[in-house]
């Protein structure tokens, strides 16, 4: 099968802080793969997913994504492909604290130019459903449980119905119930839609429920 | 709310600066027609220390017989104010003009016929131009009864014609200096009424009396009989000192006003786009939020427009708001001298002003925005900062 994701880093330099991680690092994900990374605190986890996400691309080495030299791609190309393409579920304080559950929701497809669309917001209803949090739809993050905002930004992730999940540390700061469930809300979309997860944890229990992990370690 | 009072300080500077340079502009202009070759305008020696309590009237008419018999001169005289019934009711000045200032004025008319200088004082009525503010209540061809304020005695007054709207006439020392005569009656001055003005006249006419066809000797010959006879010391200027002397003083003036105005710009320009990266570093949270969900720097730069855009029209809603307030206040004041018309209250030279802050702020908004999404991009977006 043909990858989706072909990186290959040289080096990933920090010039203030004056060192590099993720020296000759390779990596090649299958599309619908659940992939996990862990590792210490500091060898390039959270780099690397922002690599992969498309948040930075300086550093020395090669990306294709879906075939795509990423170096090829302008920024407005690679701020279309983060809203269409990829979903990223991150801790449950990543909501925007002045808007709704719902508008934080929505964000994406905003972006998209989208929210008028009557399928979307049927696929926007049918999300909030599936996840139980149409209860909450108008209020602000702080007026919701962990639990609860780890769903929205979960809700938020799958939206656009991307083709790559990234998660980072998704259960970090959630109970066992509420871990359990995010973890099964990310396998569930892996298996409806063939999504490829990779997600970065400390968690081995949540690192041992992906059929491949990758540990990073620290560069000599 | 900081931003928009940044970008109204901005605003209001440039405004203030801009009509004042359109204002000195349009004062320039007025002045050019008298700085001709031969022209000499008289200015009382600053240094001169005079005793306006020992001119008497007889000697006063010497100086205008002197004058009458050897120059040709242009008068206009104005600050005489009486009250006349009006719709407005405001104070009614009297401008005091001989035919030698009328014709180099060439002031327009709305209504009716320029002024007649051959009348015969006391013997029959004296044709008068009125602002456009007296139009409706002394229309063309009405007279009108009444104590001239500068001869003391009763005249009759016909309405021969109304000056445009915001007729105006800019002091010759300080150019942005403007009286309007929406509220004014012109009245033509020739030989009779100069013999039976009273002394205020006299003294004030010679002021900024401007000799025409004239040369520096006859100026200065002018000069000793004045200070023979009243004591006074005059210097008449020529087309050359009085170039010199708006060049000295007032483009020196302007050219500090706008590097002024320039240096406090680029200062409120540099808060303005700290003011936004501040915004921007303090949400670092929200702002990477944003830009992971499909945020990119075109739409950022977009959304910066739109922004932008809205602050200024508030900012300039509320310029025009004040401004026409202000030009609406001199009527509520009945400051006669100061009430115009305009388009929502707004005179010619407030549009001006306003188009040239719409410009600026162009300019501003461009710097601003553009300056601001290049400091953000250099900003690394990392998932970290969610964490």
């Amino acid at each position: 099968m043909n990858s989706i994701i072909k990186l290959k880093i040289r080096k990933k330099t920090f010039k203030k802080k004056g060192f590099s991680i993720l020296n000759d690092f390779e990596l090649e994900v299958e599309p619908g793969e659940k992939l996990s990374i862990i590792g210490e605190s500091g060898v390039g986890k959270t780099s690397l997913l922002n690599i992969i996400g498309l948040l930075d691309t300086q550093y020395q080495g090669s990306y294709k994504l879906f075939d795509t030299s990423v170096k090829d791609l302008s920024r407005n190309k690679l701020a279309e492909w983060r809203n269409q393409k990829i979903g990223f579920v991150l801790q449950e304080s990543a909501l925007i604290n002045s808007l709704t559950i719902e508008d934080n929701i929505k964000l994406p497809l905003m972006y998209a130019n989208i929210e008028k669309d009557l399928t979307v917001q049927d696929r926007f209803k049918r999300i909030v459903t599936k996840i139980g949090i149409e209860p909450i739809l108008k209020k602000k993050p702080l007026e919701c449980s962990g639990g609860q905002r780890a769903r929205a930004v979960f809700a938020r992730a799958v939206i656009m119905n991307p083709q790559i999940i990234l998660a980072d540390e998704p259960t970090a700061s959630l109970d066992s119930k509420n871990k359990e469930k995010i973890i099964n809300l990310l396998f569930d979309m892996n298996k409806e839609f063939n999504t490829t997860v990779i997600t970065v944890t400390h968690d081995l229990d949540v690192a041992n429920r992906h059929e491949r992990i990758i540990t990073l370690e620290r560069n000599e | 709310m900081g931003m928009l009072i940044i970008l109204f300080l901005a605003n209001y500077l440039s405004f203030t600066t801009a009509r004042s340079i359109v204002s000195t502009f349009q004062g320039y202009q007025e002045m050019e027609t008298l700085n001709q070759e031969g022209i000499y305008i008289a200015n009382l020696d600053p240094d001169s220390q005079p005793d306006f309590d020992k001119i008497k009237i007889d000697d006063t008419q010497k100086v205008y017989e002197y004058l009458n018999n050897n120059y040709t001169y242009a008068l206009q005289v104005d600050g005489f104010v009486t009250s006349l019934y009006n719709e407005y009711e405001m104070e009614v000045s009297f401008n005091y003009i001989n035919e030698e200032a009328y014709k180099i004025n060439q002031f327009g008319l709305s209504q009716g016929n320029h002024l007649n200088f051959n009348y015969k004082f006391n013997k029959e009525e004296i044709p008068v131009l009125v602002g456009a503010g007296l139009a409706t209540t002394y229309p063309v061809g009405s007279t009108i009864e009444i104590t001239d304020p500068a001869t003391q005695q009763l005249v009759n007054l016909k309405v021969e014609g109304v000056l445009k709207e915001n007729t105006y006439r800019s002091n010759f020392y300080a150019p942005n200096s403007k009286n309007y005569f929406n509220f004014s009656i012109f009245l033509p001055v020739n030989k009779n009424f100069i013999q039976s003005a009273s002394l205020d006249l006299h003294v004030n006419g010679l002021m900024d009396i401007a000799l025409l066809n004239s040369t520096k000797e006859k100026a200065m010959n002018l000069n000793d009989h004045i200070q023979e006879n009243l004591g006074l010391e005059f210097n008449f200027f020529n087309q050359q000192e009085n170039f010199n002397y708006f060049e000295d003083y007032y483009f020196y003036s302007l050219t500090i006003i706008c590097t002024i105005t320039l240096i406090l710009l680029i200062v409120i320009v540099c808060l303005a786009i700290w003011n936004t990266l501040v915004s921007i570093r303090l949400m670092i949270k929200d702002f990477t939020i944003n830009l992971l969900v499909g945020l990119s720097y075109s739409k950022l730069r977009v959304i910066f427009y739109s922004y932008f855009g809205v602050l200024f029209s508030i900012t300039l809603a509320i310029l025009f708001a004040i401004t026409a307030f202000d030009r609406y206040s001199f009527w509520l004041n009945k400051d006669s001298i100061f009430a115009t018309y305009g388009i929502f209250g707004l005179i010619s030279m407030d549009w001006i002003a306003l188009l040239i802050v719409l410009f600026i702020d162009l300019i501003i908004g461009f710097a601003i925005v553009e300056l601001t999404i290049r400091k953000i991009k250099s900003i690394p977006i990392s998932m970290g900062v969610l964490q």
